[in-house]
């Protein structure tokens, strides 16, 4: 026994150096990931200040009964369904398309200036998105003032409950389909070109060489990403809500972290029921994202987490 | 994930143009126009007199130039506030965001010792699950960062998701190297810096640009934790002038005398916000680029 602990501590000691570059790392975890997590605690608990989170009174499943009895978290939890489930459905393909459009345009010069164009949005926040989007919608904005040109009416974009929903589909494929592009583009001219020559001399169209070539080339990029994405599906979509929100449209948009926003920052908190609401995603997401990694793991053989 | 190359043509290239190409060329362009006209007509906006604005919202040059909503913006001082703070937490931020994250990658690199699999394994479970908005707002709350710009430099600039693709970066540096320079006596910390760090540049300086990007653009923990306006970054100072553009605008259009308007102070300072990205973007582009699909490669 002795003799093993001595070898334990003999490997650690060479590894001294390795430990050391450690030491910020793991204090980072500690206190800004599971520090948190230990906080949530305070979801069996009704928080009280005066007493700290581990002071104050256990009250059980209390705050994750309030949930499902209080309509405005019910309908956050039914709209962050609805709405990353569309997003997948309507937002997904899009970056699939432009990157098969890209492959087929000639002009090596021409592409490149587009692409430029295309990923730009990306890196900028919703903050500056949003602005710029507002006023682009607004009713006095450059759209209505196209449609009232071309003879049509003025509509209020932002605030229409019918428009808002397909309107963040839209806005988000705009900022963000470049930039998720590429990954396709890459996989692409990963293809073996020796294909394409082939079905050129079978007499193969450019609509059929990319529909039976470049598509299933990269289907197995397609695969993984889609299963990310899934794995994604509680956590979409923050930021673009948070800005272009506004009270007309709250009952389509308010999602589980706008709604958690809401009563946490907004109003007088209570802080042991904020965090039942935001476990309850964590925990969803959590399933998910294994029901993914599975799926992965049949797919492709490999997880992706291991 | 996928094999991915050096973006090259896919196929031979054909001489002629043929109506696919103009029909493919026509789509992408009417893509591109979709994305660039809404902040080409913000700048334009945002030189224009209210006047001009009123009679002709879309314009593809200012009717009437005027710098007035940039003088208003200068004379309010705000903007340079949020400069200062943005400017000082990106910097801060990414040094320290990137020292953290490559060192426990590094770390993770390294052949087994004892309790790798374990750290490893906690490390990646912060990927799976998290406490959430509210118990970090009170972690922050409690460490005394509170309106401190700290809050946001020591949460934000640390990613599992870069530490494990700077660790399969330092794995896939030949062993041979390390060992060698092990022979002549060098340890672990020589090794790092002298060796690896020299070896994965290029990495990493992509990725301290992403860093970067992510410090600029953050704006939800400024905005929860920061509550005095000489500490607000770009992205609140934005946020609480569009709020308040419209009052503010025509106060100073009565006051001071300046032609100004809510629309154009806005997308003023949203010009004003997006100008640092807009001009090193472009010439950026490809460090990005090759960022993700090493990143894609690597996961």
């Amino acid at each position: 026994m002795k003799h093993r602990m001595n070898i334990l501590g003999r490997r650690m000691w060479d590894a001294r150096y390795i430990y050391l570059l450690l030491v910020p790392g793991i204090l980072y975890f500690a206190i800004f990931h599971y520090g948190p997590m230990g906080g949530l605690i305070l979801a069996f608990k009704k928080f009280n200040a005066r007493l700290g989170i581990l002071g104050s009174p256990w009250v059980g499943l209390d705050n994750f009964r309030r949930i499902f009895s209080t309509p405005a978290a019910l309908l956050a939890i039914r709209n962050t369904f609805v709405i990353n489930l569309s997003r997948l459905v309507f937002e997904f393909p899009a970056p699939i398309i432009l990157a098969l459009l890209i492959n087929e345009m000639r002009g090596r010069h021409v592409k490149r200036i587009y692409q430029t164009v295309y990923t730009f949005p990306h890196f900028l926040s919703w903050v500056v998105v949003s602005t710029i989007l507002t006023n682009f919608l607004s009713n006095g904005g450059a759209v209505n003032t196209i449609i009232v040109q071309l003879g049509g009416e003025r509509t209020n974009f932002l605030a229409n409950e019918a428009i808002f929903r397909p309107l963040l589909y839209a806005t988000h494929i705009w900022k963000e389909m470049g930039w998720n592009a590429i990954i396709y583009m890459a996989a692409i001219a990963g293809i073996d070109p020796s294909l394409y020559e082939a079905a050129t001399v079978d007499g193969a169209n450019r609509m059929q060489q990319a529909w039976h070539i470049s598509l299933p080339g990269i289907l197995p990029t397609i695969v993984v990403l889609f299963i990310l994405t899934v794995g994604r599906l509680m956590n979409a979509g923050f930021e673009q809500i948070f800005y272009l929100q506004n009270a007309a449209v709250k009952q389509v948009s308010d999602i589980l972290d706008t709604y958690i926003y809401d009563i946490t920052f907004k109003a007088t908190p209570s802080y042991g029921f904020s965090t039942a609401v935001g476990m309850f995603k964590s925990v969803v997401n959590l399933v998910l994202l294994l029901i993914a990694n599975k799926l992965v793991k049949t797919v492709s053989g490999t997880g992706l987490m291991n | 994930m996928t094999t991915a190359k050096a973006p090259a043509e896919g196929r031979p290239k054909k001489k002629k143009l043929t109506s696919g190409d103009i029909v493919v060329f026509v789509i992408l362009t009417f893509v591109m126009l979709i994305i660039f006209f809404p902040f080409y007509n913000a700048v334009v906006i945002s030189f224009e007199t209210s006047r001009a604005y009123s009679l002709y919202p879309v314009s593809l040059i200012p009717m009437e130039w005027s710098l007035a909503n940039y003088d208003y913006l200068i004379q309010n001082g705000q903007i340079w506030t949020g400069y200062q703070n943005t400017i000082f937490i990106t910097v801060i931020g990414t040094i320290y965001g990137m020292t953290i994250s490559v060192m426990t990658a590094y770390a993770f690199s390294r052949p087994a010792f004892p309790g790798k699999k374990l750290l490893f394994a906690l490390m990646m479970f912060t990927m799976l699950f998290s406490g959430g908005m509210v118990p970090t707002y009170l972690q922050l709350k409690t460490l005394g960062l509170v309106n401190s710009r700290f809050a946001i430099i020591l949460l934000v600039g640390v990613s599992t998701y870069n530490i494990i693709i700077f660790k399969s970066g330092f794995e896939q540096t030949p062993p041979s190297l390390s060992e060698a320079a092990k022979i002549d006596g060098a340890n672990e910390l020589v090794i790092f810096f002298h060796i690896m760090l020299p070896l994965q540049s290029a990495l990493l300086a992509t990725f301290t640009l992403f860093t970067a990007v992510t410090y600029w653009n953050e704006w939800f923990w400024s905005m929860l934790m920061i509550n005095s306006s000489n500490k607000m970054t770009l992205q609140t100072v934005l946020r609480s002038i569009v709020a308040e553009a419209s009052a503010d605008a025509d106060i100073a259009s009565g006051e001071a005398g300046l032609d100004v308007f809510s629309q154009g102070v806005k997308m003023a300072s949203v010009f004003m916000v997006m100008a640092p990205i807009m001009c090193f973007y472009p010439f950026l582009q490809k460090y990005f680029v090759k960022g993700v699909l090493v990143g894609s490669v690597k996961m």
